[in-house]
């Protein structure tokens, strides 16, 4: 029997009730709200973070255009308040952790030679609960539009510091909304890490020992462990702050005894391990495209996994670290400053092994590496400045000062946000099967660069010379407005480069260059598949013998093909390609959950009329995410079985199988 | 018809030859790397800024020194090995090498050491700037500063103040500028009922938060007598970024006279004493919103400007201070501020006694003379955005009550013309 071959239908399902039928449309909008495939819920996250990446620029643009030149009166007080909050809560929640997300979900499952994730509609529900977050979370814009008062956007920063979060100082309901987008998201994140690590524990194609997966594959796991484990924080902490706002309880209310200081360990406690959750994609991608672009192995791959682990590890013992100056007392203090200097050394030789990498190979100068060369010097200078906050008596200067600004821009955009401009670029090719011109691509690289530079470099000499943050004006008398103008133009700058990094982008997921598959010569299993991968990404789960398992491939011809033509007798003997059945109910589960919050952040802790209503909205909610989960688990895991014919085309699908 | 790249090209050296004339017509504007303003971590004027200041540049050192050797190794390495041309990237593929644990190990071992550099004057800073040193505790000056939305109060427990004139004393209480004794330790307590603030004079050291429900300490000194600039570095509402404060350090017999003068009650001018003001005095100006308000005099020699504010006007008005008095009288302003002596006895608002010696006003963010008085107490919220003295904190009403409904607000005080004047010049006669 050879591949083209297809079984007889062994079992047909009995009939079931029409509300149960599995949806079928291939194309349009159902098809989208459906879609269980990896990767089309890997380019939606994609596809929305973007979005959301754009708003976040837009936002800090409208900033610097306010800190421009002293006393500008380009917002108000409390429009510039808005601002910088929804700013950072956007960049981190609604556009590095998507955008993260996106590439774990295209990227990973094809790494490790898998044809989905381990639960695709739970993946499918991460997806519709991060997109419903991202909307509350930035719902209050439109109350000063139509002119209802007290439904802004948040303002309390995006750390949410109390008491300023409490009910007395933040009396509308933007606070509210904050806690419950921030609460969605963290739904949203927890159920796809779990994903995730199921996925990269079960689902490895054989052969595909731990020690052999890719390190943006074990990137991935180590940032899908921080957020299982350090989300949980903010949730208790977003409970009890919504419990205090909301019912009277007094975890953080002064003057009912308790603690504003509870909140700040909480939320670092989330925070801190956050900040790695938004690095470690990042490395893991400059981990691959480093070795592919100089044409060999990673230098040190098992010390540069370990490292990853170490800083994950570490990442939950130095959260205090933001708080060198709430008056912890000396022998904390020094705890927790020389535990944020070990986090150099894991840093450092992460930093050493890419070099390492570079070191003998023929380096090919294309976009994905200038952008991940880029990453790595701008990521060294983000690191000095971070050990230089670890002393904590010289951090007592810098703290909330523009000199931390500086500092996290480069982490955070010459960081992450350069990573995953480079991943975009890396397997754009692969995920579209078209290809960015080099001059383009090599231009808003260097734009970028220069317009990142130019902003956050002038920052530090402003934080050291004392202009603090979060502040939406300052005095000619201080000696800021010649470096703020400087960070401003070049703000402008940077824009100008996203602007072209985008639009080149767009252009070229319509009309760019088709590009045959495995463009750029790869070596992990990723390049083994054609581009666009089809649905069912592998034609024949690959059987892994080497850490670089497509160069492999590649120089083993013969006895790969031998083996795979094996796998396919016994995979075909099995039934097919087995493929999970696409599902709606996880996205009417998310609409549920939408519908539930957005009762919760119009609660009152001084009930007025309408509370019924808002109390009947909730139940509601819970009512429409019941019968989301209700028919989800009604609906069964089943699947279908796919027969291909020997150009990878789909001959039949199968619609009744079992699994 | 000129290619894409000739027009950048050319652009390109455009602008750097207009960067160039920028450079050279603003050289002296440009160098902001100078890092000496009024709230500079690097030019300071204490031993806690300075220890503070020399760890920074123990991390910095050694931050440049391994940046420097690291970056040459990367920058060698990327113009060394890559690929200059289409065929030497597709030539055989080098070497598939997959590290060296000996260079690995090594270079932990060297980052390790590294920082150990830095690690140890740290642990001595952080011991060393916590407190005030064991030697200079006894003497060491207290005093108490505490944060409200959007200004600071400064308690003086065993300086003793007049309450009134049978001689009933308080503890000394000042807003917004912080007077010590120079070359003094000082342990400032740090509190707030609201949110949190943060204590921060860059020049004398590094910050301490003002947090609810916790008593935070903060040890300053200053080398020697001088005006220095402070602001709170915590995120704390509306107006944060205008929540600004001095300190004044003085000589030891400097500060005992400033101390005396304190402690008096608030300054009587009698009626039908001094000359009258001409017409334009305090004259309401319009400013634009975040327009600065301070004078290039008081900015370069600040500490003169303060000694000035020290000594009685040359020229009162008699009978317009009593009318400011009377003002401050039936518009209530003593139900939140206090002016000791003269019957306004409040608390929730910055002490006034001696609001008149004070080089700034707001929350030290505008200085303090008949312009922007008038400005402020014209229009505060378009001053400060969300302040208290407009819309009134908890139960107590400012120039707008806070609707019995709960919504809205209805206008509380509203000041004429004259009264605006007559309010400065009785409050600018508060020495």
């Amino acid at each position: 029997m050879d591949a083209t071959a297809h079984l007889t239908h062994e079992d047909h399902a009995p009939a079931q009730p029409a509300l149960l039928n599995h949806p079928k449309a291939k194309t349009g909008l159902m098809m989208w709200l459906t879609t269980v495939d990896h990767k089309k819920i890997g380019f939606l996250y994609g596809f929305f973070a973007l979005i959301f990446f754009l708003v976040g620029g837009f936002e800090a643009l409208l900033i610097r255009t306010q800190l421009m030149v002293p006393n500008n009166d380009f917002l108000s007080a409390e429009m510039y308040n808005t601002m910088f909050t929804m700013h950072g809560t956007t960049m981190i929640f609604l556009a590095v952790m998507p955008l993260s997300a996106a590439f774990f979900n295209f990227i990973m499952p094809l790494q490790i030679g898998a044809r989905d994730v381990a639960f695709p509609r739970l993946n499918a529900f991460s997806l519709w609960t991060f997109v419903v977050g991202a909307i509350v979370l930035n719902i209050g814009w439109i109350g000063p539009i139509f002119g209802v008062a007290g439904h802004n956007a948040p303002d309390a920063g995006w750390y949410g510091y109390s008491p300023l979060t409490s009910k007395v100082f933040s009396p509308g309901h933007s606070v509210d909304y904050w806690i419950m987008g921030l609460q969605l998201l963290g739904v949203a994140s927890i159920a796809a890490s779990l994903n995730f690590i199921v996925t990269i524990i079960n689902m490895r194609a054989p052969g595909m020992t731990m020690m052999r997966l890719p390190v943006f594959t074990w990137m991935t796991l180590f940032t899908a462990f921080l957020i299982v484990l350090s989300f949980p924080f903010i949730t208790i902490a977003l409970v009890e702050l919504m419990m205090d706002r909301n019912f009277g309880t007094n975890f953080f209310e002064v003057s009912g005894g308790g603690m504003p200081i509870l909140w700040q360990h909480l939320f670092w406690v989330f925070g801190h391990p956050e900040v790695y959750i938004l690095i470690l994609p990042a490395m893991g991608i400059i981990s691959e495209i480093l070795p592919t672009f100089s044409r060999k192995p990673l230098f040190g791959y098992p010390i540069v996994v370990f490292s990853g682990a170490s800083i994950g590890f570490l990442g939950f013992a130095v959260w205090s670290h933001h708080m060198f100056t709430t008056g912890m007392g000396t022998v904390a203090t020094a705890a927790f400053s020389l535990a944020t200097m070990c986090i150099a050394v894991p840093t450092g030789v992460k930093i050493f092994n890419w070099i390492g990498t570079l070191w003998g190979g023929h380096l090919m100068m294309r976009t994905p590496m200038m952008f991940a060369l880029g990453f790595v010097w701008m990521f060294m200078i983000g690191g000095f400045s971070g050990v230089m906050h670890s002393a904590a008596p010289a951090d007592s200067q810098q703290n909330d000062s523009y000199f931390v600004i500086a500092h996290f821009h480069y982490v955070l955009i010459g960081g992450s946000i350069f990573a995953l401009l480079a991943g975009l670029h890396y397997w754009f090719p692969l995920m579209f099967g078209r290809k960015v011109s080099e001059f383009w691509g090599k231009l808003s690289f260097w734009v970028i660069f220069v317009g990142f530079n130019v902003t956050f470099f002038p920052m530090h000499f402003l934080g050291l010379n004392g202009m603090p943050r979060r502040t939406f004006t300052y005095d000619p008398n201080l000696g800021w407005d010649t470096a703020n103008f400087i960070a401003t133009i070049g703000s402008y700058v940077l824009g100008v480069g996203m602007t072209i990094y985008f639009v080149v982008l767009a252009y070229t997921f319509f009309k760019g260059e088709k590009v045959k598959k495995d463009y750029w010569d790869g070596r992990t299993l990723e390049w083994s598949l054609d581009n666009p991968p089809p649905e069912y990404n592998f034609r024949v789960i690959p059987t892994v013998h080497d850490r670089d398992a497509w160069w492999y491939e590649k120089n083993h011809k013969e006895e790969v093909a031998a083996e795979r033509a094996e796998h396919a007798k016994a995979e075909e003997a099995h039934g097919g390609i087995h493929m999970p059945f696409g599902s709606i109910w996880p996205f009417v589960t998310a609409m549920g959950l939408f519908v539930i919050s957005i009762a919760v952040t119009m609660m009152n802790s001084n009930p007025e009329p309408g509370i019924h209503a808002r109390l009947a909205t909730t139940l509601v909610g819970f009512l429409i995410a019941f019968i989301g989960i209700y028919f989800w688990s009604l609906e069964g895991n089943e699947g279908y079985h796919l027969h291909l014919d020997k150009d990878g085309k789909v001959i039949e699908d199968d619609h009744h199988a079992k699994h | 018809m000129p290619t894409l790249p000739t027009i950048l090209a050319r652009s390109g050296r455009a602008v750097i030859a207009l960067a160039g004339a920028f450079c050279l017509a603003g050289c002296e504007k440009l160098n902001f790397w100078r890092m000496d303003g009024h709230q500079s971590t690097i030019v300071v004027d204490g031993p806690v800024a300075r220890e503070q200041l020399d760890l920074f540049l123990v991390t910095c050192w050694v931050s440049l020194v391994i940046f420097i050797v690291v970056g040459s190794v990367l920058a060698y390495a990327t113009f060394k090995f890559r690929a200059r041309s289409e065929a030497d990237e597709h030539a055989a593929p080098p070497e598939q090498s997959h590290g060296n644990p000996l260079i690995e190990l090594s270079l932990i071992v060297a980052s390790v050491l590294a920082l150990v550099v830095i690690a140890i004057p740290t642990v001595k800073g952080i011991w060393n700037t916590y407190d005030v040193p064991e030697a200079e505790r006894k003497d060491a000056f207290e005093v108490t500063a505490t944060g409200f939305q959007w200004w600071f109060k400064f308690e003086y427990a065993k300086e003793e103040a007049l309450v009134d004139s049978a001689g009933k004393k308080t503890p000394l209480i000042t807003a917004n500028e912080l007077v010590i004794p120079a070359g003094r330790a000082v342990r400032i307590h740090l509190r707030t009922f609201d949110v949190i603030h943060s204590f921060w004079v860059p020049k004398l050291g590094g910050k301490v938060d003002m947090i609810p429900n916790r008593a935070n300490i903060i040890y300053l000194k200053a080398d020697k007598p001088g005006y220095f600039w402070g602001q709170c570095a915590e995120y704390c509402g509306d107006s944060h970024a205008v929540m600004r404060f001095r300190v004044i350090a003085l000589e030891q017999k400097e500060f005992a006279e400033w101390v005396e003068k304190q402690a008096q009650l608030g300054r009587e001018v009698p009626a039908g004493s001094g000359t009258t003001v001409s017409p334009q005095f305090a004259a309401l100006k319009s400013f634009k919103t975040n327009q600065a308000g301070i004078t290039a005099a008081y900015d370069k020699t600040p500490l003169d400007s303060w000694r000035t504010k020290q000594k009685a006007e040359s020229q009162e008005d008699g009978n317009l201070i009593a009318k400011g008095r009377e003002v401050f009288a039936a518009k209530n302003c003593g139900t939140c501020h206090t002016v000791r002596g003269h019957g306004a006895g409040g608390v929730t608002a910055p002490d006034l006694t001696h609001f008149g010696s004070r080089t700034t006003l707001a929350g030290g963010l505008l200085e303090n003379d008949e312009t922007q008085l008038r400005r402020w107490i014209h229009d505060p919220l378009a001053v400060k955005p969300g302040n208290k003295m407009h819309f009134g904190v908890g139960a107590m009403a400012g120039y707008m009550k806070k609707n019995d409904s709960g919504k809205g607000y209805t206008r509380n005080i509203t000041l004429t013309a004259e009264d605006e004047v007559a309010l400065v010049a009785y409050l600018q006669s508060l020495k």
